[in-house]
């Protein structure tokens, strides 16, 4: 149910109110979860979630209310709180929203095959049959967890200065979880899969080959695995890990409600920060290094139109050219640095306030093929994918383990090394990049942020990168 | 029988009578409250007002689940869940939900958290305590979060049963400089415990001591963890002592009950008591919580289950029991025997952590894993702070940790913050030996 009368009404209620702004952003989504361990089916969840919210500017202050209950006398009440917890906060400084301009207007993504025509049965039988294939490899696979999660979320979103935008998405998931066991010893993989659209995704992916492939390549690697001489040496990242570093150490530190210091208490600040080393301008990488962040793309699990304070999406060149370019805003930290939003304001549910976030954040590719990067390397590491890895707050320090990675000798890949781990800081692993190749790939995850946690849809990746010289041990 | 738990008695006779074997109603009434805060000043008042059911329902050993709002469209909503349930494969592994007519604690939550409709006050105290002993450059940044839920729980096994649940908690850092700051928490069931100048104290006093911090250097250390940072292992330890992690593998402590799995002094429990923020009279099966002691001086005693679990475990349900896996409440590690200032007193050379995040596991069976220590990061020499540190990182082995712990404080505090130290806990300072700490190059 999304009753746009009483979100209307909601909005009416807060403009009669000594306001500068007000918004009520409203969400139906109808999810459905189904969890398989270790080949039975777990349980499976239908749910259906709708509330609307309300986020009031007052010149004290913000307050943002929300609830589930479609009545009148809520609508009312939930403004009233907001309103009056905006005005309690009496700050010192002003919060002011960037001038922006009022649109109208609704967009969706289409289902090419609409998930409420595939049953239940066929949800879980794509599941089962995925678990048998892995299961008859021939390989010691002793925990298994498969899991899909399907989610068709419809808004809608007025504010005070005239903007109403309808939106219906549905996005598609899929994540697994592995251990392999071999002569004792466990090897454990996890992969996510995200993609906004119908059920067409399970076409697309290719879960059940990309398993296979998993299980056997981490058994080669118990059975075969080196550990590595730790010393400087020249990195072959893949899409994988190119992906995990470009979120971590370009489109985090990029998010300018970080870098004012709005979530300095939980994610935390940035390495870039006004009067700081770091500043839009600042060489952070080689040349050939560029980071974007586009909500644009079809079909990608970051998908959106209009972000969840009705600005246009574009995509954000994050760093051009080895360069700090651009930051992620919303409405309130583009007023705050003198720029405009460029619609990265994203919440997770109609009970939760946008705040800044990323959506597909990638490497630019560049003209070379895969065999190229390998060929003049004497002696490296190919990391393909990634296990342990994390960052600090201000997205600087950095350590990346390897889970499927080579030893690259004359330009060929050898034997499989255990585990390799590079730990560095953002400007060396950007600054060590001399060759990208030409072909993205993409792969999905789930972006931590917020409090409480409002756990984004994301795609990161890119091309394969390569790096001169860096410490692996 | 209050209105609210017949109305949710009716959803699980609205089950029953088409036909499930077992159903479970929980719902929920909420009311949340959060003041974010950042650069001193108040970001955002957030208020969170929850009306929900939640829906468990069994058929033939087919596991269904659904959410109700607001009590509206039960009838559609449970025939459609029951529809879902006849086209299920069979779960073999479902062992039941909990039977009977069982004895409840009462709840003690805290009304006046009910009715606190502005803390703000709250938060300014905070700041001001941190100020008070950083400086008046000091920056900080948190929330304020109080909760007040009502809980009616029906099943048709037999437990009709509500309860009160409230917590406050307080989170607070603070920068002295841009790259020296502390962390502090507070965390409370009840307004009248509930001191929020303590944690802007504590935070202020670190950001203080963390000034002109170095660049850390690799090795073994010797490590003292403050309460907020052994709160984020705890945890983690805490989320592997779950029975379905156990069996997914996501667990250090697979195969190992009644073995050795961490020093003598080690007692760790699960205990959500009415002084915690996770205060709760029964679990979401309706079976009553209470205190379960995971490991015994060292020894691995159970895994956190719930009745499904506890049946293939061959053992019983220790009341943990989330609508579909087992989960910790509120994680208590057992005093020691060392007063704080001795433990510091006593360390030659080691390090002081008080805060850490970002922790990630390289393969969960084995326990290989890394964290980020942030805020302050002390080099101890002769009981006294040598030096302040950053940038460097924690990179060890999870049941190494646990097996090299060698003293533990009397003093305990209640902790929770965010993602990274969560379920709560109650936790002492820890001196662990030997821990490796790496950094960039």
């Amino acid at each position: 149910m999304l009753d746009k009368d009483l979100v209307d009404y909601a909005l009416e209620h807060a403009k009669n109110k000594k306001i500068e702004y007000a918004e009520v952003r409203a969400q139906n989504q109808n999810r459905e979860g189904i969890l398989l361990k270790n080949g039975v089916l777990e349980a499976y969840s239908m749910v259906v979630n709708s509330g609307l919210c309300v986020r009031i500017l007052t010149e004290n202050g913000l307050g943002f209310a929300s609830t589930n209950k479609w009545t009148r006398e809520e609508a009312e009440e939930i403004v009233n709180t907001a309103f009056k917890t905006a005005n309690s906060a009496k700050r010192k400084t002003k919060i002011k929203f960037v001038e922006e301009k009022a649109v109208k207007t609704s967009w969706k993504v289409q289902q090419k095959k609409k998930t409420e025509d595939i049953s239940p049965e066929a949800k879980i039988d794509m599941l089962m049959e995925i678990d048998n294939t892995l299961t008859t490899q021939g390989i010691n696979i002793p925990a298994r967890m498969l899991s899909c999660s399907i989610a068709l979320t419809q808004k809608y979103f007025v504010n005070s200065e005239g903007t109403i935008i309808s939106s219906f998405v549905p996005l598609m998931g899929m994540y697994n979880f592995i251990t392999i066991v071999e002569n004792g010893k466990p090897e454990q993989a996890h992969k996510q899969y995200g993609y906004s659209g119908g059920w067409e995704a399970h076409d697309k992916w290719k879960v059940a080959e990309d398993l296979v492939r998993e299980a056997k390549a981490l058994q080669k690697l118990i059975k075969e695995g080196k550990a590595v001489s730790p010393s400087k040496m020249d990195l072959v990242c893949g899409p994988e890990v190119v992906g995990i570093a470009a979120h971590e150490s370009c489109g985090h530190p990029m998010e300018a409600d970080r870098i004012l210091g709005r979530e300095m208490s939980q994610a935390g600040k940035s390495f870039i920060y006004k009067d700081g080393s770091f500043w839009i301008g600042t060489k952070i990488g080689s040349d050939i290094v560029t980071i974007i962040d586009d909500p644009t793309i079809k079909n990608s699990y970051g998908y959106y139109e209009y972000d969840d304070e009705g600005i246009k999406a574009r995509p954000r060149y994050l760093y051009k050219k080895g360069v700090i370019n651009e930051f992620l805003h919303n409405r309130e930290t583009a007023a705050k640095i003198g720029t405009k939003s460029n619609g990265a304001s994203r919440a997770i549910n109609y009970d939760r306030e946008a705040i800044v976030r990323m959506a597909n954040t990638f490497v630019q590719p560049r003209d070379m093929s895969e065999d190229e990067i390998f060929e003049d390397v004497k002696y490296g590491i190919y990391m393909r994918s990634f296990t342990e890895w994390n960052i600090d707050d201000r997205r600087f320090n950095q350590r990346y383990v390897g889970r499927e990675a080579y030893l690259i000798e004359k330009g060929e890949l050898t034997t499989p090394v255990a585990r390799p781990i590079i730990e560095t800081t953002t400007k060396t692993f950007w600054t060590a990049v001399d060759a990208i190749t030409k072909t993205v790939v993409l792969d999905s995850g789930t972006c931590g942020k917020g409090d409480p946690m409002q756990g984004m849809p994301v795609y990161m990746g890119g091309p394969m990168i390569r790096l001169r010289g860096l410490f692996v041990k | 029988m209050s209105e609210m738990l017949a109305k949710t008695e009716s959803i699980m006779k609205k089950g029953k009578s088409l036909g499930a074997d077992e159903v479970i109603a929980k719902t929920t009434l909420g009311r949340y409250r959060q003041t974010r805060f950042s650069n001193n000043e108040i970001d955002i008042s957030v208020a969170w007002n929850v009306y929900v059911t939640n829906v468990m329902l069994i058929w033939k050993k087919r596991v269904v689940a659904t959410q109700i709002r607001n009590f509206q469209n039960i009838d559609a909503t449970m025939e459609q869940l029951f529809k879902l349930a006849k086209v299920l494969k069979e779960n073999p592994q479902y062992g039941g939900i909990a039977k009977g007519n069982f004895k409840y604690v009462t709840s003690m939550a805290d009304k006046a958290l009910r009715d606190l409709d502005d803390p703000s006050q709250y938060v300014k105290l905070a700041i001001n305590a941190a100020i008070e002993e950083a400086g008046p450059e000091t920056n900080t940044g948190g929330i304020l979060f109080t909760k007040f839920e009502e809980i009616f729980l029906a099943s048709s096994e037999g437990p009709t049963v509500q309860d009160t649940r409230s917590a406050i908690e307080l989170s607070i850092r603070a920068f002295s400089t841009i790259d020296a700051s502390g962390h502090g928490v507070e965390c409370s069931s009840a307004l009248k415990n509930f001191d929020p100048s303590k944690a802007g104290e504590k935070a202020g006093k670190i950001a203080r001591l963390a000034r002109n911090p170095k660049q850390g250097e690799a090795g073994k250390y010797d490590v003292i963890f403050d309460p907020l940072f052994w709160g984020s292992l705890l945890g983690s330890y805490a989320w592997m002592s779950s029975a379905f992690n156990v069996m997914i593998q996501m667990s250090i402590f697979a195969n190992k009950i009644d073995q050795k799995v961490a020093s003598n002094i080690v007692t760790l429990k699960d205990k959500p008591a009415a002084y915690s923020i996770a205060n709760r009279t029964f679990d979401d099966e309706g079976h009553p919580v209470g205190e379960t002691t995971i490991i015994d001086q060292g020894i691995l005693k159970t895994y956190l289950h719930n009745t499904s679990t506890a049946k293939l475990f061959k053992t019983k349900t220790t009341g943990n029991a989330g609508l579909v896996a087992p989960m910790a409440w509120n994680i208590e590690m057992d005093a020691g025997d060392v007063c704080r200032g001795d433990m510091f007193n006593d360390l030659k050379r080691g390090l002081y952590l008080t805060n850490t995040w970002y922790t990630r596991f390289q393969n969960y069976a084995t326990g290989d894993f890394s964290t980020l220590p942030r805020d302050g990061i002390f080099l101890i020499e002769n009981g006294e702070i040598q030096q302040s540190f950053k940038d460097i990182r924690l990179s060890d082995n999870a049941l190494k940790i646990l097996s090299n712990i060698a003293e533990v404080s009397k003093e305990r505090q209640h902790i929770h913050w965010w993602e990274d130290a969560d379920p709560p806990s109650l936790c002492p300072y820890v001196l662990v030996r030997d821990v490796q700490m790496t950094k960039p190059t």
